[in-house]
């Protein structure tokens, strides 16, 4: 593979929901290591664009290459890709049935046959690097917003993925727990993962993204560096959602 | 994600499973116990003859009733398992014939279902009456099974599916790591519920060869001439089952739901 070929390559996506064209002709590439913020007002198909990403919402039309792999290539095992693609969701969806520590170890033992022991020291190693080793035992039901979300972040790293996906993963959190997964998720920026996040969460798009993406209506409307972004919005339409905003 | 006990309306032919909430319930869970335990007592004892006798001679059946009830509830929860999965399945095939099957048991009478796979099973194979008995009730209660798991699969949130898919896992492997072993929760109380009124239910059987509690009631009441007293024992014995079952029932739902609480 070329060292110059993006890790997410989206090729004129569309989607619709009924009469509703949630996703218009969408293309975006994204490379290795690049942290990309999608921002844009709700409804706008953030959301959709990245569900996309690792097929949990389907395409009408268009195609996309993960890592070399066509998502919708008869030949490809879509589990396997997603084992390469870690996911964050708004609503945690932690497994309730599970302490913590099993939360991190089960796909990694069920699916890369990691042994238990092994998979025990790697949840144990990414629970303290999210802040949560002393509620290992825990069960989700115990812990604050916070907590749990920092708990998914890390159950999705257990299975080592190259690809990171954040569905707006603060916007169910009171805000004095917002920074707590905000600090969690710069520090994997600054580690080098490749990371797709949806947010509200200007200051942290201002920080960490290497390029904003807005989008509206469906469709991509602007791309550009943070910086430019936000001093300097080229379309109308980030204008207005800007003034909005700030 | 977890559900309020108070919020679900279960209106079941099993016993009453008492909740520690409903004092009514649980008091009368009390009476109804130590009253039936005091007569099952005292009657023998105050008049063994007939008393005795029936004592002596129904529990016989206690066995076989045992045998169908458990023999018929494990196959109706695998039949239930299978129909419920089947009634979730995106597969238009599979989805029909496990509403097709749903549709018609539910349709049917039991004694008439009883009869006719009794006989119709007669007709081809040689099995015995209690395999008969157990699958005819399996055959019928699998149906409700069904419509109890499809239930509770369905009471879990869509974002534990999506969680787990997303880290890899396939759909059955979800089905199996992530949400039955979450829906069994909500799946037990109306379990136990079917468990109990299939207990009762397997009364039915009696009228096929099968030596079951009722049977043996109806040999020695035809024998002595003990109806009255023949029936009461019958009806006393089936009780004490029932409210035992039901308060053990009530003592598994609780510990199996330990995580949600603090």
């Amino acid at each position: 593979m070329n060292a110059v070929d993006p890790i997410i390559r989206l090729h004129q996506i569309n989607k619709s929901f009924g009469t509703f064209k949630a996703l218009n002709d969408v293309t975006l590439e994204i490379n290795a290591g690049e942290k990309i913020v999608v921002l844009g007002p709700s409804g706008s198909g953030k959301s959709t664009l990245l569900r996309t990403i690792n097929r949990l919402e389907t395409i009408d039309s268009g195609s996309i290459i993960i890592d070399g792999r066509n998502l919708y290539g008869p030949a490809e095992d879509i589990n396997q890709i997603r084992m390469e693609l870690g996911m964050v969701f708004q609503s945690f969806n932690l497994f309730p049935h599970k302490s913590v520590l099993e939360n991190l170890t089960l796909a990694p033992i069920k699916l890369k046959k990691m042994e238990r022991e092994r998979a025990e020291e790697l949840a144990l190693a990414l629970l303290a690097k999210v802040g949560m080793r002393d509620r290992a035992s825990h069960y989700p039901i115990q812990l604050s917003g916070g907590q749990q979300q920092r708990v998914a972040i890390a159950r999705a790293l257990a299975m080592e993925p190259k690809i990171m996906l954040f569905d707006e993963p603060t916007s169910a959190l009171d805000p004095e727990m917002i920074n707590e997964v905000l600090e969690v998720m710069t520090t994997l920026a600054k580690e080098g993962m490749t990371m797709v996040v949806v947010t509200h969460e200007m200051g942290f798009a201002r920080e960490v993204a290497d390029k904003v993406v807005f989008m509206d209506e469906g469709a991509i409307v602007e791309q550009a560096s943070p910086s430019d972004f936000f001093t300097n919005p080229q379309n109308p339409r980030s204008q207005f959602f800007l003034k909005q905003i700030l | 994600m977890s559900q309020k006990q108070s919020n679900q309306i279960e209106v079941g032919d099993g016993a009453a499973i008492p909740n520690p909430e409903d004092k009514g319930l649980v008091s009368a869970w009390y009476i109804a116990l130590f009253g039936t335990l005091a007569l099952i007592i005292l009657l023998p004892w105050l008049k063994p003859d007939p008393y005795l006798n029936i004592l002596r001679f129904v529990p016989d059946g206690i066995l076989v009733t045992f045998e169908v009830t458990v023999l018929s509830i494990a196959l109706a929860i695998v039949i239930g398992l299978l129909t419920g999965l089947g009634r979730l399945s995106p597969n238009r095939f599979i989805n029909l014939i496990a509403s097709l099957y749903v549709e018609v048991v539910r349709g049917i009478p039991l004694l008439v279902q009883l009869f006719y796979i009794y006989f119709a099973l007669g007709r081809f194979v040689q099995v015995p009456d209690i395999i008969a008995a157990v699958i005819a009730m399996a055959f019928c209660y699998g149906a409700y099974m069904g419509e109890v798991f499809r239930a509770g699969i369905k009471s879990i949130d869509y974002g534990q599916t999506e969680a787990s898919l997303s880290l890899g896992f396939n759909r059955r492997q979800t089905m199996a790591y992530v949400i039955l072993p979450q829906a069994w929760r909500t799946i037990l109380p109306p379990v136990g519920n079917e468990f109990i009124a299939l207990l009762k239910d397997t009364s039915l059987v009696s009228i096929l060869a099968v030596a079951d509690i009722l049977r043996r009631g109806r040999e020695y009441a035809a024998e002595s001439f003990n109806y009255f007293e023949t029936y009461t024992m019958i009806a006393l014995i089936y009780l004490l089952i029932t409210l035992v079952l039901s308060k053990l029932i009530s003592v598994m739902e609780h510990r199996l739901s330990h995580y949600e609480r603090r």
